[in-house]
């Protein structure tokens, strides 16, 4: 696989790429997004009518096409583990609570899945390739290996790739009671949201972030997931990693990380992304985002103070992980 | 497409059958599985006719040998995916394995029964009934119970869900990164899909009448349609025949309306004929084309149009298969894709049940008259969904 990011357009609770002040690091238990302002992007009768997860989606949309100089993609890749979940759970309380009576097409309407990726489309006129992948914790995942397939076949064509994921008042409760987010209890990790999408091609370009290879698994103990990084790492002949960003988020994971931190990468440099953008199942598209930052605007803000060339990134949602393998060029 | 990928199995449940055999029985005598809802349970069942599988969710779990409580659209995944993949299951150590499935509302009829519970006092809602809310938890309960540990998806886009990921499957295959593939998706009936159609306006109170100028509307159907594809290498190594290949497939976006198909059907002629191309076919090499054919005044109006401009006036045999199996949302273009494949095995042509009226805007008269034996070299199958989504697939014989 050779992807080359282009450009990225992130809304976050760290903010947005666009303000000098991103990443801004903010200390709650639960991570909502910090904003912007969408008079530039969305014209204003449309925003109305658009759940936080599509107007995300599309500002986040708009400002990684802007940000490459494309007015339309050719083609759109959409990566969300729980789809439009404000308009899902307001037709579902309509519905329960009405008894199946006088119910309204709007919320039914933008709570499909693809609602986002079909709304990039009809905003930006893009007839061709689009697609929404749902699939946990990989869902953001599955829309790079999808462009990589796309481009094999159209190549020379930028593709539009994104992950997006909500949280909302059911949602966080919902998965505070399956233990998974940070609860009265200070059991779990910090919730978060966001959207990042990426123009992606596969010609190269300078100044650019090259995806050469993304491993996804799922594995329920940290040994097995510790095998498919060591397998993942010799595959790549990763011996020399600049800087490695990993999803450790004080959870049991954590001891993976550390075991990582000791053997595999000692004493490489490292970002943990999700103190940042808090958890959610698309949040490596998050950490995809502060790469190409990074790149364009130095990794110093992290502490990292040599130049970075390959990167290796290591994220987990839940038992689901996965493994990347980038090259700045 | 570097290599083809075979189409090796077929695995199948739909209201008329609980496998890709009783499915083509039923087709073969022209028996529709429209009628009243009997498991789904909802204040609409004497208004709006469905196609329900004929199996309660325990009949459902008992036959795939999986448990009760999984989500309905997990059981019908589990028992289609069953089909198509154990005969082969023993002979595939070592292959690359791919799981591709879809669905629209993953667990949602478990969350639905719950919800008004759960916005009250959600800690008094028993967690497993919404565990397996995502789409995606859908999938993977399926994945886990067969060991498909290897590439794992899940693909959302509406109604054209499983057509795209037979798509994916296809050119993973294709280019090697895989060497065998279950494809195709899931969907069951919930209160929640049947309450939002309606609120769009679109569901017919008797049953659907697709491609007919009175046509009133789409009866909501249930079931899960899967292929088993195989490389060259892993069909020769399991001594399999194949059914026939996926040739040609395309996505594109009509980007027009979230819920509604442009008049001229953009989107639908895009993918139409970029899935001819792919294959390397000219319209008149298609022998049977499955429509989208929901019956709904808009689809069918728009399918219409984009058809005869790509296939002009020699528009081959052409029917949906809707008014059998109602309409199967994330489902449908992995049942159709098992219907087209048993098309090429069979040479059969499918009649569009209970046609009547010639439509007025469009030219073409939909296949009526069931056809066995048939010359059917090749099958163009549409799926279309809200967002624009549009997907066309191609099925050749080997």
């Amino acid at each position: 696989m050779e992807l080359y990011i282009h450009s990225a357009g992130i809304i976050s609770a760290a903010g947005s790429n666009n303000t000098d002040t991103f990443p801004a690091r903010q200390e709650a238990d639960v991570l909502y997004c910090t904003e912007p302002d969408y008079k530039d992007m969305i014209p204003p009768m449309q925003l109305r009518r658009m759940s936080k997860a599509v107007r995300i989606g599309i500002a986040a949309s708009k400002m990684s096409l802007q940000q490459a100089g494309i007015e339309k993609p050719d083609a759109i890749s959409v990566g969300t583990a729980m789809g439009c979940l404000q308009d899902t759970e307001f037709f579902l309380t309509k519905m329960t609570e009405q008894d199946e009576q006088m119910l309204t097409p709007t919320a039914f309407i933008q709570s499909t899945h693809n609602t986002v990726s079909g709304q990039i489309a009809l905003l930006a006129g893009c007839y061709g390739h689009n697609l929404t992948y749902v699939h946990r914790g990989h869902s953001f995942e599955h829309t790079m290996i999808n462009a990589a397939l796309y481009l094999q076949e159209q190549p020379g064509e930028q593709m539009l790739v994104g992950g997006i994921d909500e949280l909302t008042a059911g949602s966080l409760k919902a998965m505070q009671l399956a233990g998974l987010y940070k609860d009265a209890n200070n059991n779990g990790v910090v919730a978060g949201e966001g959207a990042a999408f990426f123009i992606a091609g596969d010609t190269a370009v300078a100044n650019t972030v090259c995806v050469k290879d993304i491993d996804c698994f799922t594995a329920h103990d940290a040994q097995e997931a510790l095998q498919h990084v060591r397998r993942f790492a010799e595959r790549n002949a990763i011996a020399d990693v600049d800087c490695w960003v990993n999803g450790m988020h004080g959870d049991e994971r954590d001891g993976f990380y550390n075991e990582l931190s000791t053997s595999l990468f000692s004493n490489v440099p490292v970002i943990s992304f999700k103190q940042y953008c808090g958890e959610y199942a698309t949040a490596a598209s998050f950490a995809l985002g502060l790469i190409v930052d990074a790149m364009k605007n130095g990794f110093s803000k992290y502490g990292i103070d040599k130049s970075i060339r390959k990167v290796v990134m290591v994220n987990h949602y839940k038992h689901y992980y996965s493994c990347w393998y980038m090259e700045l060029v | 497409m570097a290599q083809p990928a075979y189409i090796v199995n077929t695995g199948l449940i739909t209201a008329i059958g609980n496998d890709t055999e009783s499915c083509k029985a039923s087709l073969l005598a022209e028996r529709s599985g429209v009628g009243k809802a009997e498991h789904l349970q909802t204040y609409w069942k004497d208004e709006f006719p469905v196609a329900e599988v004929k199996a309660s969710n325990e009949e459902l779990a008992m036959k795939a040998g999986v448990a009760t409580n999984w989500p309905r659209t997990a059981l019908l995944s589990a028992v289609a995916v069953a089909e198509a993949w154990l005969p082969y299951a023993h002979k595939l150590q070592g292959m690359r394995t791919g799981f591709f499935s879809a669905n629209t509302v993953g667990g949602m009829d478990l969350t639905e029964q719950v919800y008004k519970q759960f916005k009250q006092a959600p800690e008094t809602v028993p967690m497993d009934n919404l565990r397996h809310h995502e789409c995606g938890a859908v999938t993977q309960l399926v994945a886990q119970y067969f060991g498909f540990n290897g590439f794992v998806t899940t693909i959302s886009t509406a109604c054209s869900s499983s057509a795209n990921s037979i798509m994916m499957a296809a050119q993973m295959i294709g280019n090697g990164m895989l060497d065998v593939a279950i494809a195709g998706g899931a969907d069951s009936l919930s209160k929640f899909t049947l309450n939002g159609f309606n609120t769009l306006m679109i569901l017919d109170k008797q049953p659907c009448q697709p491609f007919d100028n009175n046509r009133r509307g789409l009866n909501l159907g249930e079931g899960a349609g899967y292929l088993l594809l195989m490389s060259e290498r892993a069909m020769k190594a399991c001594g399999a025949k194949p059914i026939g290949i996926v040739s040609g497939y395309a996505n594109a976006n009509d980007a027009y309306h979230q819920t509604a198909s442009s008049p001229d059907g953009r989107g639908n002629k895009l993918a139409m004929g970029n899935a001819l191309k792919k294959a390397g076919l000219q319209a008149a090499d298609i022998s049977y084309i499955n429509l989208h054919g929901t019956g709904t005044a808009n689809n069918d109006s728009s399918e219409g149009k984009a058809v005869a401009a790509i296939f002009e006036d020699k528009v081959p045999f052409a029917s949906s298969t809707k008014a059998y199996t109602g309409h199967t949302l994330g489902a449908a273009g992995g049942v159709e894709a098992v219907f087209s494949a048993l098309s090429l095995q069979h040479g059969i042509v499918y009649p569009t049940l209970r046609w009547e009226t010639q439509m007025e805007d469009v030219a073409f008269k939909p296949a009526t008259t069931l056809q066995v034996g048939a010359d059917i070299q090749h099958v163009l199958s549409n799926s279309f969904g809200f967002g624009g989504n549009c997907s066309s697939l191609v099925f050749s014989k080997a």
